[in-house]
């Protein structure tokens, strides 16, 4: 099916009008009926649907989907919807627990730990509404397919992605004459300079979701990788990823306080809001808790984008999240026509989630982006589309990359050599690691 | 007027009817005797319910456990393959599992250590007759009664890098330095300390427990017999090692079990801390199996892991029970 | 003359000594829970200033966290929940535990001794391989995501521990009490509930509180089985949604830990207090 792609335009644009200049090719009747949204199916009036999702970071967000978001949806189609909330490092053990129960929600949300994989048997096959969305909002990015398919299909629709960018205190780098950090080598000098004043910076060297996101993209950035595109070959023995841990291993000395090896994913937050830290990698939730509780700190934080590393390369690893649907589920067509609402909804949700919430449509990364395309400060977040990645990268998000995830294997590369083991005993070790869990798979 | 005592641990009066083979009076043997087929039949039908309950519930969970253990199972895949003992290989050849074991062990046996010296000395001073005693028993209990995932994530703030409140007390009392220095201690960053810290929020949260179970059994033995050996000149010592210490023994070894078995599966105080880390120095044997398990998926591999224990476990608790046992009868 | 001063010195000195020796421990117990209080009251830029002392205020005390506790999230509900699910599982563990463990105490049953062990050996399985079977079992029930489902799986773990207690508090009941009342005719069901369980009154409500706590200490099955926030119980509910992403809510968090665990201390003290008393009934010191 040949569909011309329709000029990017706001969400707004009239649907009918899409229909019209698209032409005749449409797949289903269904599928026609789905993307009117003022007229819903038959047959998904009178159902329930239940949606499982991590509590978002803003509570707001939250009151908005529960209350009016899908409330409105629903009234509008009849359907009875009900949100529960879990924290996001639970998602796995209560997909786990659906699984087994054979029964649960319809919609589940993964979270940092994209399930895809491991559960694709079990899940929906959303191959449709995967392509009728992209082809409506402009494209995907590149990187969203591979969180989602397998085989062939697509078994999730990505949601939204989290993006850890620099958060840095202008006033204390023009204080002291230093550029702003564009590259790790300058952040590194402007740790080196301030630590002794009393703002060390800091990145979590610990077992914990931002630190595998944070030394990815160190590690990235630097021009190494843990496999190659295939997902099959690991690449993370290379002169790259030794130089990416000598860095880290330097910026640890030179920058930071050994608190760091005690950090977990808010510690940084607090570090920066409590005024001490003068830069740190982090989601914009430390931007925004910093905003709330220390005002005089939040007026001089700045965004900066995601530093190259000596190659020039930038690449920034996002946390994502993907709606799935489970076959399990009674309520599939509600469930589609929900996920389909949400995504040409889309805009609304960064608007409520006050920038965080960042798009996997092309049409919704286009510029002027709600609230981070009015804010100066956040404007330079628009421009991170271009370089995010996801676990995998440069490949797919496979089951061995997930136990490698899970068990923290490259922060602990970075922890040991920041603890002062040598690069090369730290690299045995973590090929070593790798090659196990890898193997292992192969096996299964 | 009788002395009551939580395991066993007989009365000075019915020690002597017991100890000797349970011979009863005859008419009363014969009684027994010929009501016997009755008497079980009552005791198995008051059996029944938590013996059902059990059974289902836990017995056949864990037969399957079992078959997890030994397949090569997934959490998102139906199909099953029996795998034999390559799951409890593969766990045996990892690194990792040999220091959570290892982190399990120290865990395990420093934590009663100090719930034994902490418990006891707090029984002892319960013991004693003062004013405001109801008062203060009530306040040492409130670690127990804190609902457990609320409370260690209090302990989570409370160790802080930047803003434990311990570091704070330490620090203006000059017995650390500041912020940033070297003595600055990051209680969850540092591999021993994090181990520790875990440790003292378990022994925290279950020291007060420990008291109460030891303070049932101190009350338990009669006032006579320690008077007696009051009278014979024994010191405190002496009557603390040769009477208190076997009397409360059937207590002592009870509490010591169901706390090794609650200390050795508990999952909540390192996950909610430390998450295993840093670096893996506390890693304990069923955050290894959930992240294994559940967050990574491989359901065989982690049940695996999180069985292991179970065969060393088991033949060492059937021991001190039967020993137990063949005390009270 | 000085007999009466000495005795009284002697007195005010045990004194002392207890106190001294109660100190560390009531510090050690009570200082996190003040710490609590005072958090829970805070401001929460209060908290992130390094300067600021832990122990008291530095900006005015506030309500705000309460507010959000209980009206931006569930927690009412939460404490309904967790009241409920609680007396439930005291329920079904006296109707339980309390039978099988005079049965195993008294009836001189075969095997006893093995199936107090096998019973016993249940706290083996670790619940994160648990939860998965039981997960088929709730939602076969129906009670998936209903707070019914937690009070069919907690009595796995109160039901063990509560019968080895009654095993124990059965066995210091005299032969004789139960004999006697055989000999004047009460059947074997009639002596044990007219006289031993009368005599056992410390022993059950020792296992009620056991079971009333043991039910708040979950935190797996509760996340596992209990999605809808308002069907969570406290433990549950409290991490999961006071804490977002990777933001902690700490004042909110510290007040919902002292609403809930407060009150069960007082229950706790005040079923403590009958369980000695009753204990040493005879041994009064």
């Amino acid at each position: 099916m040949s569909v011309s792609q329709p000029a990017l335009t706001p969400s707004t644009v009239s649907r009918r009008r899409f229909l019209t200049v698209a032409g005749a090719g449409v797949t289903t009747s269904a599928l026609l009926t789905m993307l009117d949204a003022r007229q819903a199916p038959a047959q998904i009036k009178g159902t329930t649907l239940r949606i499982l999702q991590w509590s978002h970071f803003i509570p707001a967000y939250d009151a908005w989907f529960d209350n009016k978001f899908v409330k409105d949806w629903g009234d509008k189609n009849g359907v009875k919807v009900r949100v529960d909330h879990i924290p996001h490092l639970e998602l796995p053990a209560r997909m786990a627990a659906e699984f087994a129960a054979g029964a649960g929600h319809d919609i589940i949300m993964n979270g940092s730990s994209i399930l895809t994989r491991l559960y694709y048997k079990s899940l929906a096959d959303v191959s449709d509404i995967y392509d009728s969305i992209g082809k409506k909002r402009g494209g995907w990015i590149p990187t969203a397919k591979p969180l989602v398919e397998v085989e062939g299909k697509q078994y999730g629709i990505p949601m939204f992605y989290i993006l850890l960018p620099m958060l840095y205190r202008k006033d204390l780098f023009d204080a002291n004459n230093l550029k702003a950090p564009d590259t790790w080598e300058l952040a590194r000098v402007a740790a080196r300079t301030l630590k002794p004043k009393g703002h060390p910076t800091g990145i979590q060297f610990s077992q914990c979701a931002d630190a595998n996101l944070n030394w990815r993209s160190v590690l990235f950035s630097f021009g190494g990788a843990e496999t190659d595109p295939s997902g099959e070959n690991i690449l993370i023995d290379s002169k790259e990823t030794r130089e990416a841990l000598r860095f880290a291993k330097a910026l640890f000395d030179e920058g930071m306080t050994p608190e760091v090896f005690s950090w977990d994913d808010a510690s940084d937050n607090r570090f920066l809001a409590s005024g001490v830290g003068c830069w740190i990698h982090d989601a914009i939730s430390a931007y925004r808790t910093t905003e709330d509780t220390n005002p005089d700190v939040f007026k001089n934080t700045h965004i900066a984008m995601e530093p190259a590393g000596p190659g020039g390369k930038r690449v920034s690893t996002s946390a994502a999240n993907v709606y799935m649907i489970w076959k399990f589920s009674k309520n599939q067509p509600a469930a589609k026509e929900f996920l389909v609402h949400f995504m040409e909804e889309f805009k609304d949700g960064m608007v409520q989630s006050r920038g965080y919430n960042m798009p996997y449509l092309l049409g919704d990364a286009q510029k002027p982006m709600p609230i981070i395309g009015s804010d100066p400060k956040m404007q330079i977040l628009q421009d991170f589309p271009k370089i995010v990645a996801f676990y995998g990268y440069p490949g797919p998000f496979t089951t061995p990359v997930q136990e490698v995830v899970n068990l923290f294997v490259l922060p602990d590369m970075f922890t040991r050599v920041a603890r002062g083991q040598s690069v090369d005993d730290v690299m045995k070790w973590g090929v070593g690691e790798y090659q196990r869990i890898f193997s292992k798979h192969k096996r299964a | 007027m009788t002395t009551a005592s939580l395991h066993g641990g007989p009365e000075p009066s019915a020690r002597a009817a017991v100890v000797s083979a349970p011979v009863l009076p005859t008419s009363h043997a014969s009684w027994w005797r010929t009501h016997s087929a009755q008497r079980k039949t009552f005791g198995y039908t008051l059996l029944a319910p938590a013996a059902l309950y059990v059974l289902l519930l836990v017995g056949a969970p864990f037969l399957f456990s079992l078959w997890l253990a030994v397949s090569d199972a997934n959490v998102g895949d139906p199909v099953a393959h029996f795998v034999g003992l390559e799951n409890f290989r593969a766990a045996w050849e990892m690194d990792t599992f040999w220091i959570a074991f290892r982190n399990s062990v120290v865990f395990l046996v420093v934590a009663a250590i100090f719930k034994g010296l902490l418990g006891t000395s707090l029984a002892f001073l319960l013991l004693q007759n003062f004013r405001g005693k109801k008062l203060i028993r009530g306040l040492v209990v409130i670690p127990f009664t804190l609902p457990i995932a609320i409370s260690v994530l209090s302990w989570k703030w409370m160790y802080d890098s930047q803003f434990s409140v311990i570091n704070w007390v330490l620090s203006r009392a000059g017995l650390i330095g500041s912020y940033g220095s070297e003595s600055w201690p990051v209680w969850l960053g540092q591999p021993k300390l994090a181990l520790a810290a875990c440790i003292a929020v378990n022994v925290w949260r279950t020291f007060p427990f420990s008291a109460i179970v030891l303070l049932a059994g101190f009350t338990a033995i009669p006032l006579e017999v320690l008077d007696a050996a009051k009278v014979d000149g024994c010191t405190f010592f002496q009557r603390f090692r040769h009477i208190v210490t076997p009397m409360i023994f059937p207590i002592l070894m009870i509490g010591f079990l169901f706390d090794t078995v609650f200390t050795l599966s508990d999952l909540s105080v390192v996950y909610l801390l430390t998450q295993g880390g840093p670096a893996n120095a506390t890693k304990i044997l069923p955050v290894l199996a959930y992240q294994i398990g559940i967050q990574a998926g491989n359901l065989g591999r982690g049940a695996a892991i999180a069985l292991f224990l179970v065969p060393l476990l088991l033949p060492a608790l059937i021991l001190v029970l039967r020993n137990i046992k063949r005390r009270e009868w | 003359m000085a007999t009466p001063r000495t005795t009284r010195q002697k007195e005010v000195r045990r004194h002392l000594l207890v106190y001294a020796g109660l100190t560390p421990f009531l510090v050690i117990a009570v200082f996190p829970i003040y710490w609590m209080v005072i958090t829970a009251f805070k401001q929460e830029p209060d908290l992130y200033r390094m300067e600021n002392i832990p122990f008291w205020f530095n900006m005015a005390p506030t309500l705000k966290n309460f507010n959000i506790l209980f009206y931006q999230t569930n927690y009412g509900s939460w404490i309904v929940n967790t009241m409920m699910i609680a007396t439930w599982v005291a329920i079904i563990t006296l109707l339980t535990a309390v039978p099988a463990g005079y049965a195993l105490a008294r009836l001189r049953l075969p095997g006893a001794e093995n199936i107090g062990i096998a019973i016993f050996m249940t706290y083996l399985v670790p619940g994160i391989i648990l939860f998965l079977p039981l997960s088929r079992v709730v939602a076969t029930l129906g009670l998936q995501d209903s707070w019914w489902a937690l009070v069919l799986v907690y009595p796995t773990f109160t039901v063990p521990f509560c019968t080895w207690l009654m095993m124990g508090f059965f066995k210091t009941v005299p032969m004789e009490m139960e004999e006697a009342a055989r000999v004047d005719g009460c059947g074997q069901l009639g002596a044990f509930i007219r006289v031993v369980l009368p005599v056992s009154v410390p022993g059950v409500l020792t296992a009620v509180i056991f079971a009333f706590t043991l039910s708040m200490q979950d935190f797996l099955y509760g996340l596992a089985f209990v999605s809808p926030g308002d069907q969570k119980p406290v433990p549950v509910g409290v991490p999961t949604e006071l804490i977002r992403g990777d933001v902690y809510f700490w004042g909110s968090l510290m007040g919902a830990a002292l609403l809930v665990g407060l009150p069960v201390a007082i229950l706790y003290n005040f079923f403590l207090d009958r369980f000695i008393q009753g204990i040493t009934g005879g041994v009064v010191k």
